[in-house]
């Protein structure tokens, strides 16, 4: 069970790293990374390191998708 | 007495967490709009996700632990009304029209 | 009982996957938005479960923080990145 549960989640990690960094439009590549530090910080639980899982979630899947999607929303703004 | 029950309900409160969790997820991937998808989401899945934590506070081994995990439930909650009422306010201002049944 | 708490979470992440897949080519920017929305609640859901059947309590402040920090990323999505662009 907990095997099926890494292999998931380690499929998971690469396909959604690997996409956010191939996808052609920016705001669906900034919607990926954020599902990726979520599952990253998921893989750091799972590695039994809480402290890592804690930094990963807090500026990983928050606070860098929130600065990432500002920064997209005022590039728009921008080339209007 | 209590300690041979307690394991069955609390994983049968684990598992109806689990089955509103998964009409969360049916409900985004089938609904046809913004609205309902919304509605969907922001219900089912806390929902879900209270009813896992009261599975869990269940057998946790003291008070303090259980009410650390209860905690959780309230902060979601909020988090979640707040979120969904500002995706739901932008979405109307831009004029995002809600789905009708006539519409395609 | 953790095997059940394994087997719930195992059964949220599959969830999850599914979300994405489905998700990352959706037709609209709120559809993707809403998977963030989703992966803050069912994040948690996991990281709790994670906590018991591991037996590490310090996940749960993880839980704590991911449900607290999704909504600022949902919020930044509403309020900055959002706007008319003929996609929607």
């Amino acid at each position: 069970m907990s095997f099926a549960f890494d292999l998931l989640l380690a499929a998971a990690l690469l396909w959604s790293g690997g996409r956010s960094l191939s996808v052609d439009r920016l705001d669906r590549a900034i919607v990926l990374f954020i599902a990726f530090g979520l599952l990253m910080a998921l893989a750091w639980a799972r590695l039994a390191a809480p402290d890592i899982g804690l930094a990963e979630a807090a500026i990983g899947a928050g606070l860098t998708g929130a600065l990432l999607l500002d920064a997209y929303g005022a590039l728009k703004r921008r080339k209007e | 007495m209590t300690d041979l029950i307690m394991p069955w309900i609390s994983g049968t409160l684990l598992i109806v967490g689990a089955f509103f969790y998964a009409a969360g997820t049916l409900g985004l991937l089938r609904f046809p709009d913004v609205y309902s998808r919304l509605h969907a989401l922001a219900k089912a899945d806390n929902l879900g996700l209270g009813f896992v934590l009261l599975g869990l506070a269940l057998q946790a081994e003291s008070i303090a632990v259980g009410l650390k995990l209860l905690l959780i439930w309230p902060l979601a909650l909020a988090a979640s009304a707040g979120v969904s009422y500002a995706i739901a306010r932008r979405a109307d201002s831009l004029g995002v029209k809600p789905w009708c049944k006539d519409s395609p | 009982m953790n095997d059940i708490a394994l087997a719930v979470a195992l059964f949220l992440l599959g969830n999850l996957v599914i979300t994405l897949l489905a998700a990352a080519r959706g037709p609209t920017a709120a559809d993707r938005m809403l998977m963030a929305l989703l992966f803050g609640s069912t994040g948690s859901g996991i990281l709790v479960l994670l906590a018991v059947a591991m037996s590490i309590p310090a996940l749960v402040d993880v839980a704590l923080v991911l449900a607290l920090l999704a909504a600022i990323g949902g919020v930044a999505f509403a309020k900055r990145a959002w706007q008319e662009d003929g996609h929607d």
